[in-house]
């Protein structure tokens, strides 16, 4: 892994510092591909009403295509959720429970601390940060945040998709086959369903087009695009802007001290 | 086409009735002569000429109640309509000269010169008010006292809006279309004037469905959509209702395919006209008989029972009778606005921050490389 993707990269005599694998970047494609399919053609049903909706249903397919559409793109977001699972699970696995196993020191303990451990999961650190965060922009302190390797946020963008699909995908799922659903479950789960499906729908809408694509794209440094989700490297000033601290690790690491940069010039 | 109140007119409008009539008289010879030109194309079962004037575009008056009132009929659509092999006055008896005085509105349940043929009988309308009045849009009560607002009960007009009874809307240009071909069968045997053409396009005419369904919709939505109405007879907005559920918005977006109002308020296979309270034990939407509905054999005959406890008519405001829907949407925008506004908040904040990057109210000694890693090193896991 250290190897295919060294943590710092040079191009053009600059430096670039490894986020994400190809593998990846391949998820968050197949991702955010689906979710605007979904939305394209979700969001005019919800807003039947709208002067906008018809034309774009109608862009989209229309009542015989769309919906069809719609729900080849929540198949292919459910197996994705299903993967992606997969995956870290096996990532948990090898990086983090297997040198437990040859170690012989695995319990239900270490087990759980490991668990605890993975870089994803929200830790005492993001809610320090979170403190300094406010006191920063608050302007009660000078010092902004120093992130580690996944800021709070990006955790928060991250559950958002892992809490969001298992609500959305078997309510879709539904209120597709309400005719085979009904034999087992009650007809007014269906009203519920519809409920979850199209208001987390648009929670997960606003999220994305307000805040994601804002600490991605529309922030002044990184307008009108940010390029990490398609190179996989960060840029030396975006790091040091928003991880510090997995910055300052990355070059200490490649025995580079003596070049890092203070914070807050940006 | 002209409808006017069959009552006597006042001795003022008694006036402007002759001036009408003398009106219409100079008219007529006017366009006479334009009418000897232009011939019109379909003389069709007028046998009387009355399209000589009613073809006038402009043909219309104001009546004695202030209303404009508009008298010309579009050949064309009366052609393709069902009742082109009527006279004209098969309906307005009333008419005897031309010109004529303004005449009496028409019942739809007169028997007209045409010989319904499984019976041999004069045909009529009237079997489908017998219908109509042991439904649910009867004025009557069961015991046959009249109703309270009988007038908010429709008649048949109110729904079957022929293209001509509105002269300003366009008609769809759809109708049943004469397949070449399937005449071909019929003429081998019918061969006289236009038999053939006219049955196969009452046949085919009624073997699909004549209206779309976001017009079916547009037709109950004309009293049931109005809040007057609702609270007069104590009903919900269903229309509003129903247009939130996916089979309300599959047809606004043009499908013929999903159930509209008729499509489950009716019982499966009987005349649209037999609509019935969900209150009566023989309805379509009587508790008990729902899920037969849903589960007819041309919409959800997969689903189980169950189905039928789908809350079609959700009215989201109201916590009392669908309290599950109104306190999850409750927690829905609970949760959107909470998540919504922290980001907005630190978003704005962030961009103020912008202004004065350097800049604090309380001075600290900024943080060196060590101190960070430090503060690091203790989170790190395996």
């Amino acid at each position: 892994m250290q190897n295919k993707y060294p943590r710092i990269n040079y191009r053009n005599g600059k430096r670039f510092f490894f986020r994400f694998s190809l593998l990846q970047r391949i998820q968050h494609v197949i991702l955010f591909s689906c979710v605007i399919t979904l939305g394209l053609t979700g969001f005019p049903q919800r807003y039947y009403n709208e002067e906008w909706a018809k034309p774009l249903f109608t862009f989209m397919g229309g009542i015989d295509v769309a919906p069809w559409i719609h729900r080849g793109a929540g198949s292919v977001l459910l197996a994705l959720f299903f993967f992606h699972t997969g995956y870290w699970m096996f990532l948990f696995f090898r990086n983090r429970i297997k040198p437990l196993i040859e170690q012989r020191t695995l319990s239900p303990v270490t087990f759980f601390k490991a668990f605890l451990a993975m870089e994803m999961m929200p830790n005492g650190k993001d809610g320090r940060d979170i403190i300094q965060m406010f006191k920063w922009l608050l302007y009660l302190s000078p010092k902004p945040p120093q992130y580690d390797r996944i800021s709070w946020k990006e955790k928060f963008d991250y559950f958002a998709p892992y809490w969001g699909i298992p609500i959305l995908g078997p309510a879709g799922m539904a209120l597709w086959f309400r005719d085979e659903f009904s034999q087992v479950l009650p007809g007014w789960l269906l009203n519920a369903f519809y409920i979850m499906h199209t208001d987390e729908a648009l929670l997960a809408g606003l999220f994305l087009f307000f805040v994601h694509w804002y600490n991605v794209h529309y922030a002044p440094e990184k307008f009108p695009l940010g390029t990490v989700f398609l190179t996989g490297y960060l840029s030396e000033a975006d790091m040091i802007h928003e991880h510090y601290a997995e910055y300052i690790e990355a070059m200490t690491e490649s025995g580079l001290e003596h070049e890092i940069k203070p914070q807050g010039h940006h | 086409m002209g409808v006017l109140p069959n009552k006597r007119l006042h001795h003022a409008t008694q006036r402007q009735a002759e001036a009408f009539t003398a009106a219409l008289a100079i008219f007529l010879v006017i366009f006479m002569l334009g009418g000897l030109i232009w011939t019109p194309s379909v003389q069709a079962e007028d046998e009387l000429n009355c399209v000589l004037c009613h073809k006038f575009r402009g043909l219309s008056r104001i009546d004695e109640n202030g209303r404009f009132r508009l008298f010309y009929i579009n050949e064309n659509l009366f052609m393709k309509g069902p009742h082109k092999r009527i006279m004209c006055m098969d309906c307005h008896r009333d008419i005897k000269k031309i010109p004529h005085d303004p005449a009496e509105k028409v019942s739809c349940t007169v028997e007209c010169h045409l010989t319904e043929p499984s019976g041999k009988q004069k045909f009529s309308h009237a079997p489908v008010k017998k219908v109509l009045e042991a439904s649910v849009h009867s004025k009557y009560d069961k015991e046959g006292n009249l109703k309270d607002y009988p007038e908010d009960y429709p008649s048949c007009k109110n729904c079957h809006e022929q293209p001509l009874y509105r002269p300003l809307s366009f008609f769809k240009g759809e109708s049943a279309g004469i397949s070449r071909r399937g005449l071909s069968r019929c003429k081998t045997c019918h061969q006289t004037g236009d038999f053939a053409e006219d049955f196969y396009s009452h046949v085919t005419s009624r073997l699909q469905k004549t209206r779309e369904s976001k017009e079916i919709v547009e037709v109950c939505a004309k009293c049931h959509g109005d809040p007057a109405f609702q609270k007069r007879h104590n009903l919900d907005n269903v229309i509003e209702s129903y247009k939130e559920t996916f089979h309300g918005k599959a047809v606004s977006f043009g499908s013929n395919e999903t159930a509209d109002c008729l499509d489950c308020h009716v019982v499966y296979g009987e005349s649209v006209h037999s609509v019935e309270s969900h209150k009566e034990p023989t309805a379509s939407t009587h508790k008990n008989n729902i899920a037969a509905t849903c589960r007819n054999e041309e919409c959800h005959f997969k689903a189980g029972e169950a189905l039928a406890s789908y809350q079609v008519h959700t009215d989201y405001d109201n916590a009392e009778k669908y309290p599950m829907q109104y306190y999850m949407l409750k927690f829905f925008k609970g949760l959107m606005a909470a998540v919504l506004y922290f980001f907005v908040v630190v978003i704005f904040l962030e961009l103020l921050r912008r202004l004065f990057p350097n800049f604090s109210f309380i001075k600290e000694k900024p943080a060196d490389a060590e101190s960070v890693l430090r503060n690091n090193s203790t989170e790190k896991g395996a």
